[in-house]
């Protein structure tokens, strides 16, 4: 059993959505709360923000992409 | 003897008891970062307010080497004072003194406090810093913990309970904090656990360290143990003030009543919530729009932050907001949600505090895992908050509201007093997508072009049912309001609900869906 630290890094879809708009390039310097992607889930355009200020290193969905519940959208460091 | 010299004797005393564990104790807690028992009561009540009772108390432990050691005050400050005026009873263990170890007469000076709160029906206020049970005084130490949790049970729902969190509070120590209303903590300081990282490494071979298992931003975000979370001391002890000053004294009486004052102009409602259903906002901006002075004060603000709970005032009187947060995984109710909210509209009911709720979600979370973590008895909770409360109950219902969402949200049939609806609302059974391809289902599949045709049907759903009118012809909902009006409505709401009866059958007590 393993436990779940808190993580500021990597970001993840809350549930199974399309994603709609990229917000950032990896390498992009972001502030916590910035708008990295809008996943269109649970009948909304979800904003899903940098939980962290720091460095964009990866971006791992384009607009289009089904992505599950889960999987990680954006990395930051 | 003068009386002089007496009196020269008592001040004597009181010297030595004041310099808590000494001075290479006192000095370690301050290297920790730390403010010192006495400190923090003084940080935290009015000034010159606070008097110490049981300052002499002493142990009575005699096994293991105890009898001869002094323990000044026993590890623990009591007394009485007050924060903007308004009386608290309060406790705060002094870790420099045997770090704040739990024994017997440590115990009953915090029992005596918690009677006298009780009885005087004034808050509680417990500033918690202990190693925990004194090994030397053995069951008498559990007997002591024993006697703390069951006064915190009897005094709940009749005087407010605040713990603070300034300090390691571990084993059995935190069953007295989770049994309280609001629990503080502070980064760094904090460390709640019932079992630590030793004895999870030993028995489990994980290893962990104290901040990651149960720091304060730990329970801020992960547990919901902590209701407020803050970077000082400092800033917890004016978070407690400001607490203070929206709460009762106790359950017989409401909260005092402040100076009503408009919400600030630079909050305009109507420019808020977008039209469009899909698109989010901050809905902590709606409510700030409506209260007193544009001023919010929000509890559990990082832990399940799809709903959002917490006080503000409407025409100086304190109320309870409970708002869905679209901008928070689209404001779904889920496991941690509905814990949330429910705690909360139990607290206001309890404390005569009227309820405001703000509406606007897409439903339950789907998810195996929300199924497996027993969304239906968490969920179950909430309703049954709403359903109980009888403190006047106002709804707003800002753009969707739909299935088991709806009925949840405090709605008619669960005895709001009040249910307004923006013309935005949509409120049904489910929402038009879903809707359309369960009911046209044969006319979709049979169409020539099935694509097109179920975007004619949901087009018409939407039209047809996606809007406040259906149920405000059933009188489910009282009117459809203008945003602008929401406050004035609710205002008016509140004067005509204050002499609100609403009895209900005698019983012990039910037995929600814990």
């Amino acid at each position: 059993m393993s436990y779940s630290k808190l993580d500021d890094k990597n970001v993840t879809a809350f549930i199974p959505g399309t994603i709609i708009d990229v917000k950032v390039k990896p390498g992009q310097e972001v502030k916590e709360g910035d708008i990295l992607v809008i996943l269109d889930a649970m009948k909304m355009h979800n904003r899903i923000i940098a939980p962290s200020t720091g460095r964009v290193k990866e971006v791992n969905v384009k607009p289009g992409d089904r992505v599950s519940k889960g999987s990680v959208l954006v990395s930051i460091e | 003897m003068p009386l002089k010299n007496k009196i020269e004797e008592l001040k004597k005393r009181k010297e030595e008891v004041l310099q808590g564990g000494g001075e290479q104790a006192v000095a370690k807690q301050v290297a920790m970062g730390k403010l010192t028992a006495r400190e923090r009561i003084i940080a935290l009540l009015d000034e010159d307010s606070f008097n110490e009772y049981d300052m002499f108390v002493e142990h009575d432990a005699r096994d293991f080497g105890m009898d001869g050691k002094v323990l000044h005050g026993d590890g623990v400050i009591i007394g009485t004072g007050t924060i903007y005026g308004a009386p608290v009873a309060i406790y705060a263990q002094d870790f420099t003194v045997a770090g704040g170890s739990l024994g017997s007469m440590h115990a009953r000076k915090i029992t005596k406090i918690m009677d006298y709160a009780l009885r005087m029906r004034i808050p509680l206020i417990g500033i918690n810093d202990s190693g925990g049970a004194r090994i030397q005084e053995g069951v008498n130490s559990l007997a002591g913990y024993g006697e703390i949790f069951w006064r915190n049970t009897l005094s709940s729902g009749i005087i407010p309970q605040i713990s603070v969190i300034l300090g390691p509070c571990a084993g059995g120590a935190v069953y007295s904090p989770a049994l309280t209303d609001f629990v503080f903590a502070v980064n760094k300081i904090s460390k709640m656990f019932i079992t630590g990282p030793e004895v999870i490494k030993s028995v489990l071979g994980e290893e962990i360290s104290q901040e990651d298992l149960g720091g304060a931003r730990v329970h801020a975000q992960i547990t919901g143990n902590a209701h407020f979370y803050a970077e000082s001391e400092y800033e917890c002890f004016e978070q407690i003030k400001k607490l203070i000053t929206y709460i009762p004294w106790n359950n017989t009486r409401k909260a005092r009543k402040f100076e009503p004052k408009e919400p600030k102009v630079s909050y305009n409602i109507e420019d808020i919530v977008p039209g469009d259903p899909k698109e989010p906002y901050d809905v902590r901006n709606v409510i700030r729009a409506i209260a007193d002075d544009s001023d919010f004060l929000e509890i559990q603000e990082k832990w399940a932050a799809n709903i959002v709970i917490g006080f503000g005032r409407l025409n100086g009187e304190t109320v309870g907001f409970v708002a869905n947060q679209p901008l928070v995984m689209a404001g779904v109710l889920d496991v941690d949600s509905s814990d949330k909210a429910a705690r909360f509209v139990r607290y206001c009911d309890a404390f005569n505090i009227p309820l405001v709720t703000l509406v606007d979600l897409p439903g339950y979370l789907p998810g195996i895992d929300q199924e497996h973590a027993g969304v239906i008895r968490h969920g179950a909770k909430l309703l049954y908050a709403y359903s109980e409360a009888t403190v006047p109950k106002m709804t707003v219902i800002l753009r969707k509201a739909y299935g088991g969402g709806y009925i949840a949200m405090s709605s008619r049939h669960l005895r709001a007093d009040f249910v307004f609806a923006w013309p935005s609302a949509e409120i049904a059974v489910m929402g038009p997508e879903g809707a359309a391809n369960i009911i046209f289902r044969k006319e979709i599949s049979e169409a020539p072009d099935p694509e097109a045709m179920r975007r004619q049907k949901v087009e018409e759903y939407k039209e047809k049912f996606a809007n406040p009118y259906v149920a405000a012809a059933k009188g489910y909902i009282d009117t459809v309001i203008e945003p602008s009006e929401t406050r004035r409505l609710l205002l008016h709401a509140l004067e005509v609900s204050s002499t609100k009866v609403a009895d209900r059958p005698f019983k012990k007590h039910g037995i929600p869906p814990f």
